[in-house]
């Protein structure tokens, strides 16, 4: 069943994504940084907030995904900000994450080299982004 | 005559400048990721101190280029690709991200039989991967290698 676009329940199924992820555990082993992504408002798609969500990533796993103000996405280790509809095109595959990096569509800020060392790891999360049935607000 | 005691202050240089006014996202991620490499590591910056060249990468899926111009101890990272340069690595946005993760072996060569470096001389025997003047300049490659990687 899907679920509304970066809502609690949209964490809880990503999380779990996360964590029946064996390619993300190998890839993501000895990552030990928080990860914020900061989801812009975007009124006219019926998205009138920004939101913030808070991955807190440890060694492989996914101890815990949530969403709230923006302001506490901002505050983790690395950030990667992005419009609404940007993240809509991650998750819905028609835009690549590392590509959207090279060309300022998400922005990233935060320890480069360590970001990089872990690029696999990083890809396999968007994957499972894709993998959540989601409801999105300017489809409703 | 009273004397005053002045205090020489230390100015680390800038290891990286950007010719453009409006640094491309692309421009910018990878003159930040050349600078937080070389900081951090001492063989790293001894390498970035012997380096003269001018390198264009070209990210074949974002239809994007950069023109890195080191300067032995100094690096000038202009938008786009621009005349006269050593070499020109062109590949899509996953190989040159990929580039970075080149683990360095003995003697500083870049390690072409593990997962990672398998993957890049797949690209490069299939063509994925192209470097212009490549066989002239494997030194300058090799030297870039190591300045890129984050291993």
């Amino acid at each position: 069943m899907a679920v509304k676009a970066f809502s609690n329940e949209w964490a809880k199924e990503f999380k779990d994504e996360v964590n029946s992820s064996s390619v993300y555990k190998t890839a993501a082993k000895g990552w030990k940084w928080t990860v914020g992504l900061v989801v812009e408002a975007e009124p006219d798609k019926n998205f009138p907030e920004s939101k913030g969500i808070v991955m807190d990533l440890f060694d492989g796993d996914a101890r815990d995904v949530t969403v709230g103000p923006a302001s506490d996405a901002q505050k983790c280790d690395f950030v990667i900000t992005a419009p609404y509809t940007r993240w809509k095109e991650v998750a819905t595959k028609q835009l690549d994450a590392t590509r959207g990096m090279l060309q300022g569509k998400l922005k990233l800020k935060g320890d480069l080299p360590t970001i990089v060392r872990y690029t696999k790891a990083s890809q396999e999360m968007t994957e499972c982004t894709t993998r959540v049935a989601v409801e999105w607000p300017d489809e409703t | 005559m009273a004397r005053r005691d002045v205090k020489a202050e230390a100015v680390e240089p800038k290891l990286v400048e950007y010719a453009d006014e409006e640094p491309s996202a692309f421009a910018a991620m990878l003159g930040g990721l050349i600078e937080a490499n070389v900081s951090g590591r001492d063989e790293k910056k001894r390498d970035f101190k012997s380096l003269v060249a001018r390198v264009g990468i070209f990210v074949t899926d974002i239809d994007e280029g950069v023109t890195l111009d080191f300067k032995a101890g100094k690096l000038t990272v202009h938008n786009g690709l621009r005349p006269r340069r050593t070499m020109t690595i062109r590949a899509d946005a996953d190989t040159v991200m990929n580039l970075s993760n080149l683990k360095i072996g003995l003697f500083g060569l870049p390690v072409y039989y593990d997962g990672v470096g398998r993957g890049i001389a797949a690209k490069l025997l299939t063509g994925k991967l192209k470097i212009d003047g490549l066989l002239p300049n494997v030194m300058t490659l090799n030297t870039v290698t190591r300045i890129f990687s984050v291993q």
